[in-house]
């Protein structure tokens, strides 16, 4: 049976480098994607990416397993994306160079595929941030309602509010094709 | 957990991609972890065994410290042997005699030619004893005051202490005269205060 997260994190701040390790490479896919979808271009992404993950190793003496790590490490995410976006970078990533999904030889299948898929990034992208960060953290990070309110700093009913509009509006978007 | 995800939504979402970041970066994170890791600090677990107690005994006997100090300090402030509750003599403050002059009145070492005195030691010549060198008249002054609150701490009896603390009030010692009735008050918390006593110790 696989440690859990807390255990590890526990285990890292004693100084198992190990268990860092096994924790990093368990969430890694995850934040990154997280990241990506809110911020203009990857390489920005990247730097953010890291950023938070140096701050996940520089407050490793004061982590208290209080919740779930994953509330932790995206709570930490949440404040460093924040600061990001007051310094104006808001963005989706270019689906340009995206592979998309299926292999239909179909040249106009292909290029229907790739529109559907343009027109949902975009209305992902057309979200207001703290909606699009509800709807992030709940389908990219796992969190439940509760988690993602105490990530981003707000209530339950305004957690709810949010990724109940984000979802609505992103099926209309689908529901569009 | 309450799933507020749409099933065509979430499956377009997936459609986007599963970026990773690049392995270059993973490389230089998990780096930087281990170097945290063998450069930690004391680790925050708290003591067991025996440890434990150390932080309690250590406290208590900081505070047992702290308390025997107070009470020693504030015994002393009565005891007239202390030197450190000498205090200005009455006189100098009455002459109007400036703190420079005074403090030149008592100097830490006697000089080795007579000095002119200052106006409180000459004053305290003026009213007698005559006969006395000034500069033991000097000190002797200054150590008044403490006697006369040390003679009240130890007083015999509650009239003799009553006395001395209306003393003090003639002089015009109200602090000391404050402290010295306090300690009446501790030392004979039965004893009733006459009237026309009662306004001799009492502060104006």
């Amino acid at each position: 049976m696989e440690a859990p997260d807390e255990q590890l994190m526990l285990a890292y701040r004693d100084g198992s480098a190990g268990a860092f390790e096994t924790l990093y490479l368990r969430h890694r896919g995850r934040l990154f994607r997280f990241v990506l979808r809110s911020v203009k271009s990857r390489a920005t992404a990247e730097e953010l990416f890291q950023e938070i993950w140096m701050r996940v190793i520089e407050a490793r003496e004061r982590y208290v397993p209080q919740a779930r790590f994953t509330t932790w490490l995206y709570t930490i995410a949440h404040h460093r994306m924040v600061d990001h976006w007051r310094r104006g970078g808001l963005s989706l990533v270019e689906l340009d160079d995206q592979d998309l999904p299926g292999d239909s030889p179909d040249p106009a299948r292909q290029l229907e595929a790739r529109e559907a898929l343009a027109r949902f990034a975009q209305a992902l992208e057309a979200l207001p941030v703290a909606q699009r960060e509800a709807f992030l953290l709940h389908e990219e990070a796992g969190l439940s309602i509760a988690e993602i309110a105490v990530a981003t700093g707000s209530n339950a009913e305004a957690a709810k509010s949010r990724l109940r509009y984000a979802v609505a509006k992103l099926k209309a978007a689908v529901e569009d094709d | 957990m309450t799933d507020e995800r749409d099933p065509k939504v979430s499956q377009r979402y997936r459609e986007l991609g599963s970026e990773e970041p690049p392995t270059a970066l993973d490389a230089e994170i998990l780096a930087a972890s281990r170097r945290a890791a063998e450069t930690r600090l004391a680790p925050l677990v708290p003591p067991t065994g025996r440890r434990r107690w150390y932080f309690p005994v250590a406290a208590a006997a900081i505070i047992t410290l702290a308390v025997a100090v107070t009470v020693h300090v504030e015994r002393q402030q009565l005891d007239p042997g202390f030197s450190g509750l000498r205090s200005e003599p009455p006189e100098a403050k009455k002459d109007g005699a400036p703190q420079a002059e005074l403090r030149k009145a008592k100097p830490a070492k006697p000089p080795a030619t007579p000095q002119p005195l200052s106006r409180a030691a000459d004053a305290m010549q003026e009213r007698g004893s005559a006969d006395a060198q000034p500069e033991s008249r000097v000190r002797s002054a200054a150590e008044a005051p403490a006697r006369l609150l040390g003679q009240v701490a130890k007083a015999d009896s509650p009239e003799a202490a009553l006395e001395r603390i209306a003393e003090l009030r003639r002089q015009g010692r109200h602090d000391e005269a404050d402290k010295a009735l306090a300690e009446f008050r501790r030392r004979f918390p039965d004893y009733r205060i006459a009237a026309e006593m009662l306004k001799k110790v009492q502060r104006p």
